[in-house]
């Protein structure tokens, strides 16, 4: 079975999900080429 | 990061356990000019209102990985004054990577911590011993050459 990080595209609903978990976003730019 | 790091088994459990991930792609240049990035990868640790933590420029394989985002969980614990928090993921940073490039930021941050939660500056200069001795050319050891000035 392969594991994956769960990654959100989107910067608010992460902030959101943030408040609830009362846990820090970690935010990955990256270039996808 | 995508090929070697990401897949990592360990790493995707830190991840999963200790933040909300996010990726963002270079074609949105309005988040990229907002923090300013300029390059890939670009990694930021933000509290939930979205300020800056920790930042990392280029690729980490996964034993520097872990061991850079336990430090980066630590300052979001250490700038929200959770201390014992704090001291906890640095000390995991330590205990499992202790010749990691991360290991000296967290023997500073350690001693920070320990020093801002006791009001005992001897935390302070443990850290700079420490970093001395182990780390003698960290740019974090010379960070911490004021605390040398620090009666023992």
């Amino acid at each position: 079975m392969s594991l994956n990080i769960c990654w959100l595209n989107d910067l608010a609903k992460a902030q959101a999900s943030a408040r609830t978990a009362k846990k820090p976003v970690l935010l990955d730019f990256f270039n996808p080429k | 990061m995508g090929a070697v790091t990401y897949p990592n088994e360990k790493v995707v459990k830190f991840v999963d356990y200790n933040f909300v991930p996010v990726q963002i792609e270079t074609s949105d240049t309005a988040l990229m000019e907002q923090f300013k990035v300029s390059w890939t990868p670009t990694i930021i640790v933000l509290d939930p209102d979205g300020n800056e933590v920790h930042r990392v420029v280029g690729f980490l394989a996964p034993e520097e990985f872990l061991p850079t985002f336990m430090v980066g969980k630590g300052k979001y614990y250490f700038n929200a004054e959770m201390h014992p928090e704090a001291q906890g993921m640095f000390a995991e940073a330590l205990e499992n990577y202790p010749n990691s490039d991360a290991a000296a930021e967290a023997v500073f941050f350690m001693g920070v911590s320990r020093y801002k939660m006791t009001h005992d500056p001897k935390p302070l200069r443990e850290a700079y011993e420490t970093l001395t001795a182990k780390f003698p050319g960290s740019e974090w050891t010379k960070r911490a050459a004021p605390y040398r000035l620090i009666p023992g």
